[in-house]
């Protein structure tokens, strides 16, 4: 270890594709932004080139650990991926992520971060074995589906490699592909990135070791662990399980504790029939989620899962194992396996129109999520599917494709819910130009809607846009369904922005919606202005999807933010300070937890499924890993205020990114549906998430202050900036006319 | 000679303080069926047990590598030095990556985990040349005594199940010690996957252990 502290390994690795020169240098310099996402965006803004593509040379892209990865601390297995993003409008800076066991094999192997950057004339994959690192031909693995790109890379490395590939999408240049390590792991929005550095695959033997700090006693490290597991509950923190157990008082809710009397591991050799999981027996720990039934229902999820997955680390296990014998049989695939949670499996659901629960679902969810995967296409949290499914709803397709296209397209088995659709449906997005036929269609879902869209979010012919046409027509779509009746847009243009069935929620972005309006109000509202993507933040989820009372979490955020800050859902009360502090502390926690890496579908522990702490959590559990594994003593505050030293800088960058000085108006908008929707309710009824235009004006006001951000541009002011220590970023900003005066 | 269908069939235990011969000895070292040449190998069985995983049960998490990081010398963390092994058949299984791999075991595969765990067999002990492992009677386990530990590699180089590793910092060997009867990785398994079986309940356990280390 080249620190003097526990936790970080000490070095980053600097790999030059267009010279072949591969340094390192010490991680030191980074130790005050954290690690992961921190370094990220360090490294971006020190080597910021204005105005270029994600897939252009000059482009570095970042992946890294946290202090915390490989320590052992409890859910800490997450990789941070940092890089110019093609999916999003100016192809600003976004970071994705993946779990599994890359991040701690780069730390056993001595890193804490590749740096990536240039460009390599061929395809290329990156050999680590320990501080043997080196660039080694991938012309054979070209065009190689993920999965069997793992299995050569490993039978090169040696099986107990961890490897992380792009897939056919990534070298294709599709803007919506992934970078994925083994176990359906997968992170969004940089595979054409690396597939345009021709960088395929990397592969990672660490032998090494993550030290802990001297100061820290094994018996110390023991002991905070058992006081997590105290404290955590299933995925997202649900503390209360499902349905009712005998040893827990409440049950319900948007629990995700699902493992219990009546679900079975049923495609394990030996079936397991699980009994009840109490939470304080330690050795159910790993059955308490056991969620395959969320997204198939219980009957058909009894019968193809096979047990729990996840992470290194991680006790809870969100991942599902499935076993579909049909994959081989009925669809020729040559497994008849497959591991994901959420959007692998809900992408090809949402994409065909969510069909209720049944065998033609799992099989749509399955041999999708295989496709998906193998080709490594990313969903931008279901925006493909989304605008797959209201779109063919809406008949655009039609209208926007070539005749002959449109006819070669099996509309019978996407009508039938015919998984055999998922093949070519996948295999368009994924191969893009290199589809053997005419592909408009394909190539349209995997670029991006930004690149289709005016700013009134109409669609441009997508033909013309694809064929590079530099005045492109309108594409002359129109709302026409009964339900646009009631919005009185039938007839009108349509446009992504006032179609809730699109999920756009950021409209500056074009970002998709995730746990937004719909969960915490104005609170999840604004957490999607601030981020390029759309904001992967569960903060706030691993609180109010806990399955308490709506008492209990409203007392909670209350002591935390003060009065009103979280309303019942679907009935929302006026924007106040305490929920712009409550926006404000969801994303710091979400960066603390990117940069450090620890799980943020399960951390922060504001609640417990212990009644002998009346529910209560331990928001510290972030900082006393990270004094334990680095030997820094540091406060909650004081780590947090590292973790907001990172968001304030993604914010400067992003505002040196687009060089907008407004980013008020010009990144944080919302779109129209948000405030339009259900015509008939007013904000503030129960029943509906409606925002109102006056009232979010009003929480951009609060939430800025309490950011430290100009109220008229939201871009940080230099004295927010210097009390971060990013005066370097003020200069620059100032320098260009970026900053608020 | 007792076989080990023999032994399953009539229920028969593995008695504390006896001596095994043959089949049975190769049955808890891990070796298969098909090498039960040799009468030379002894398992001498002694008070104390052995670690099993179950597969079926195994969630892959690896907190049985990480509590054994923090039970044995600095609070380092590595998979090379825990003395159970989950990463090298995390991903494909106990035969490494195969044509069919999505067949075979491992995440990559049937998404079966196959930890190997020591069985305190005496291999080992036997070949040491510097008679620096020994028998913690308490437990039963084989233990290193790194006093007397050239970090010479027999024992590694020797282990049926591949989990005795040379620290690359001190040159000791690191073996399962059973941490004095009360074994850490059990503690933190979440399913129950993995527990301490006395001898004469490991038989089963075993048996279903042995069952995925088959190619398919």
């Amino acid at each position: 270890m080249s620190s003097t502290y526990g936790g970080w390994a000490g070095n980053v690795l600097r790999v030059n594709l267009t010279t072949g020169q591969i340094t390192t240098e010490s991680t030191n310099k980074y130790h005050d932004y954290i690690g992961g996402m921190g370094i990220g965006y360090k490294v971006l803004w020190d080597d910021h080139v204005d105005g270029i593509k994600a897939t252009d040379e000059e482009n570095k892209l970042v992946i890294s650990a946290g202090p915390l990865s490989g320590s052992g601390a409890i859910c800490s297995a997450r990789t941070t991926i940092t890089s110019r993003n093609p999916v999003i409008r100016g192809h600003l800076i976004t970071d994705g992520h993946f779990g599994g066991h890359f991040s701690p094999e780069l730390k056993y192997a001595g890193y804490d971060a590749i740096i990536i950057e240039g460009k390599s004339s061929t395809p290329v994959w990156l050999k680590i074995v320990d501080d043997k690192v080196t660039l080694e031909p991938a012309d054979s693995l070209w065009g190689v589906g993920v999965f069997d790109t793992f299995a050569t890379v490993s039978k090169m490395m040696g099986q107990q490699a961890q490897v992380a590939a792009i897939g056919p999408a990534g070298e294709n240049l599709v803007a919506q592909s992934t970078f994925q390590t083994q176990g359906g792991h997968s992170a969004g929005g940089h595979g054409s990135v690396l597939g345009s550095k021709k960088l395929k695959a990397i592969g990672i033997i660490g032998t090494g070791r993550v030290e802990i700090a001297e100061s820290t006693t094994n018996e110390q490290l023991r002991a905070l662990d058992d006081h997590i597991l105290g404290i955590i509950g299933a995925n997202n923190q649900g503390v209360v399980p499902k349905e009712p157990q005998s040893w827990a008082e409440y049950s319900g809710g948007s629990s995700r504790w699902r493992g219990g009397p009546g679900v079975t591991w049923g495609a394990a050799d030996d079936p397991v029939i699980l009994e009840e999981t109490p939470w304080d027996d330690r050795q159910k720990v790993g059955m308490r989620t056991s969620m395959a039934e969320m997204y198939f229902g219980r009957e058909e999820a009894n019968k193809i899962f096979k047990r729990p997955g996840g992470c290194h680390s991680c006790p809870i296990r969100c991942f599902c194992e499935l076993k579909n014998p049909k994959m081989k049989t009925e669809y020729n695939l040559p497994t008849e396996y497959l591991t994901n949670t959420c959007m692998g499996f809900l992408d090809p659901w949402y994409s065909m129109g969510k069909p209720g629960n049944g065998e033609k679902k799992t099989d749509i969810m399955t041999i999708g999520g295989y496709y998906m995967d193998d080709l490594a296409i990313w969903s931008a949290y279901g925006q493909l599917s989304h605008l797959m499914r209201e779109f063919t709803k809406r008949s655009f397709w039609e209208i926007l494709l070539p005749a002959e296209e449109f006819a070669a397209i099996n509309w019978e088995q996407y009508a039938n819910l015919d998984a055999h659709f998922m093949q070519d449906y996948y295999t368009r997005i994924g191969l893009a130009k290199s589809y053997n036929g005419s592909n408009y269609f394909g190539r349209f879902l995997g670029t991006g809607l930004h690149n289709f869209i005016n700013d009134e979010g109409e669609l441009y012919n997508i033909q013309d846009v694809l064929d590079g046409v530099e005045t492109p027509r309108m594409a002359e779509l129109t709302f026409a369904l009964e339900a646009d009746l009631e919005h009185d847009y039938a007839g009108k243009t349509y446009s992504v922005f006032l179609d809730e069935g699109t999920h756009v929620f950021n409209r500056s972005m074009v970002g998709g919606l995730h746990h937004a309006s719909e969960a915490a109000g104005q609170v999840g509202a604004l957490l999607a202005t601030v981020f390029n993507r759309d904001p992967q933040c569960h903060s706030h989820i691993n609180l109010i999807n806990c399955g308490l009372p709506y008492a209990k979490i409203a007392e909670v955020a209350e002591s935390m933010w003060g009065e009103n800050a979280f309303d019942p859902v679907k009935h929302y009360t006026a924007m106040n300070v305490a929920k712009a502090k409550f926006a404000k502390w969801c994303l710091v926690k979400n960066v603390l937890h990117d940069s450090l890496t620890v799980c943020n579908w399960m951390f922060p522990l504001l609640v417990s499924p212990d009644v002998n702490k009346d529910y209560l959590g331990d928001s510290s559990i972030e900082s006393q890993m990270f004094s334990l594994v680095t030997g820094i003593e540091t406060s909650e505050q004081e780590l947090d205020d590292k973790a907001e030293r990172v968001l304030q800088l993604h914010r400067a960058l992003t505002v040196l990114q687009m060089k907008e000085p407004d980013q008020r108006n010009n990144h944080d908008e919302l779109c129209e549906w948000v405030y339009d929707m259900d015509p008939e309710a007013a904000f503030g009824d129960e029943g509906t998430i409606k925002m109102d235009r006056d009232d979010i004006q009003l929480g951009l006001d609060l939430f800025y202050e309490e950011m430290g951000w100009d109220k008229a541009t939201g871009v940080p002011t230099r004295a927010t900036l210097e009390r971060f220590n990013l005066g370097y970023a003020a200069d620059k900003l100032e320098s260009l006319g970026l900053l608020p005066a | 000679m007792i076989t080990r269908r023999a032994l399953l069939a009539n229920g028969a235990k593995v008695a504390v303080g006896t001596v095994y011969y043959g089949t049975l000895a190769s049955f808890l070292t891990g070796c298969g069926s098909s090498d039960d040449t040799s009468e030379s190998t002894v398992v001498k069985v002694l008070p104390g047990g052995l670690m099993v995983v179950n597969p079926v049960y195994c969630v892959g998490c690896r907190r049985c590598e990480i509590a054994c990081s923090w039970s044995h010398g600095t609070s380092a963390v590595s998979p090379s030095t825990a003395r159970i092994k989950v990463d090298k058949n995390l991903n494909f299984g106990p035969h490494g990556v195969q044509p069919n791999y999505e067949d075979q075991r491992g995440e990559q595969g049937d998404g079966t985990i196959v930890p190997s765990t020591c069985r305190q067999c005496d291999v080992c002990m036997t070949v040491c040349p510097q008679g620096a492992i020994y028998v913690n009677e308490t437990t039963g386990a084989r233990v290193v005594d790194e006093a007397l530990c050239v970090g010479c590699g027999y024992c590694a180089d020797k282990c049926p199940q591949q989990v005795i590793t040379i620290d690359s910092i001190t040159r000791k060997s690191l073996k399962c010690d059973l941490c004095e009867g009360n074994p850490n990785c059990a503690q933190v398994c979440p399913t129950g996957a993995i527990k301490f079986y006395t001898w004469e309940d490991a038989v089963a356990a075993v048996e279903q252990h042995e069952k995925y280390l088959t190619l398919i």
